[in-house]
């Protein structure tokens, strides 16, 4: 299950890096009908995440985990406080980022069952769903009367001392959603202000490379070179081109 | 004289009771004292009918309405329609997207997948759903009541929101959408 996942981030780290080739090995139908094994992919905004075999549940206020051994009857495993307003959840190897209207905790999930609180980082009450590798945590913070304060910012931390994760840069931003990375690409979904499209190559200093108008933009999912993105009533396809580019493939809605 | 004044406290008690008695937020919790936004981004309830909310079953595609969180798995890409479901679209084609089926599942607004088993909420209730063969969806575990998701009564999130309106069935989740003065407002 482990190493299925991190055969997953490898290919997609690999397509990113390589296009070309893992264009010609990654289509669509590489892929294939893939219900017989391992886990798909969420968006940034969700609750769920499964990693090392157990479900990891969000809710307002605390962290749910069940065992997955029989896939077909997950057992609870713990159930532990977090905080206030938790909103978001996200897993990478043998971390959880878990995102507060006023903070990004990180649990170490060495032991599946029981996760341990590592480190955490304070911002403005805002929303705020976060992606994450082995060095960096973006976080983007969504201000307005639901999500409280007025700042409207994406938050670049070196998480590299998982103990205490320093903020590297503050990235102003129009409205900021949910957020996914691939490679040396990070999205940005800013709602009616676009998809915004970042290479970061330098993890802490995110360049801005495109922005897309095509719809209003809350959250994205790169995977197997497409694009998913949630937008207005429904979902938005894109191919990642080899070169770059990105073509608009598909709306679904209605 | 005496007689008008006697009338005068007549005519201030039921109003008074009728003022109390119309307070819109009796059962909300009250506004604050600042006033309502003339446009605002917030929760308003999504309602469904008390036999719908019970069953589990795919269905036929539907049209998506209230498009909320997204997972994809291999050629399958999967959206919650808030409240009411699962859709599942098969994007093999990703130029011609084709919806497969829509999983009834009340309150979802989450979902994960493992191996054959999709895990969604069923209002407060984690759910495995077998979904080896999309057109014969099985509901295999049910866990119950171990999380709070899915608030019937507050959204979930602070901030201004759209009042429950009772007549219209029973709160399965909440949505974000642009909201016109509204009245409630949780704290």
């Amino acid at each position: 299950m482990k190493s299925l996942k991190y055969i997953a981030l490898i290919l997609l780290a690999a397509f990113a890096v390589s296009c070309d080739k893992a264009n010609q090995t990654a289509s669509p139908t590489a892929a294939g009908f893939d219900n017989n094994g391992g886990t798909g992919q969420g968006g940034s905004l969700a609750r769920f995440t499964i990693a090392q075999k157990h479900l990891y549940v969000v809710d307002d206020k605390k962290l749910h985990v069940y065992s997955l051994a029989n896939a077909s009857s997950p057992k609870l495993t713990s159930t532990q406080p977090i905080g206030e307003d938790i909103e978001t959840i996200y897993s990478y190897k043998d971390k959880l980022f878990i995102g507060s209207q006023n903070s990004m905790y990180i649990y170490s999930i060495s032991d599946a069952g029981h996760p341990d609180k590592l480190g955490e980082a304070s911002h403005v009450r805002a929303c705020d769903p976060v992606v994450a590798d082995d060095t960096v945590a973006y976080v983007t913070v969504r201000g307005g009367n639901n999500c409280g304060g007025t700042t409207n910012a994406m938050y670049v931390y070196d998480v590299k001392n998982l103990l205490n994760p320093s903020q590297r840069n503050v990235i102003t931003m129009d409205s900021p959603w949910g957020l996914g990375m691939a490679g040396n690409r990070l999205f940005v979904c800013q709602g009616s202000n676009g998809l915004a499209i970042y290479d970061i190559s330098n993890r802490y200093y995110p360049s801005l490379k495109q922005r897309l108008y095509d719809d209003t933009y809350y959250d994205v999912i790169p995977y197997n070179g497409m694009l998913i993105c949630m937008v207005q009533g429904g979902m938005l396809l894109y191919e990642l081109k080899s070169d770059g580019q990105i073509l608009k493939l598909a709306k679904i809605s209605g | 004289m005496k007689k008008r004044i006697l009338s005068a406290r007549w005519a201030v008690l039921p109003l008074l009771l009728l003022l109390t008695a119309c307070d819109p937020y009796r059962t909300n919790p009250r506004p604050q004292p600042e006033p309502s936004p003339k446009e605002v981004e917030g929760y308003a309830p999504v309602y469904a009918s008390p036999e719908d909310a019970a069953k589990i079953t795919a269905t036929d595609v539907r049209p998506i309405e209230k498009g909320g969180k997204i997972y994809v798995k291999g050629n399958m890409l999967y959206q919650v329609e808030v409240g009411k479901g699962i859709h599942v679209i098969n994007i093999s084609d990703g130029a011609n997207p084709q919806k497969v089926k829509f999983i009834h599942v009340t309150g979802a607004q989450e979902m994960s997948i493992m191996d054959n088993y999709l895990y969604t909420n069923h209002m407060n209730d984690l759910v495995v759903l077998n979904i080896a063969d999309i057109n014969n969806v099985q509901l295999v575990d049910r866990v119950s009541g171990m999380f709070h998701l899915v608030d019937p009564s507050l959204p979930p999130d602070s901030g201004w929101f759209e009042c429950i309106d009772a007549s219209k069935g029973v709160v399965v989740g909440w949505e974000l959408k642009t909201l016109y003065k509204p009245v409630c407002r949780k704290n």
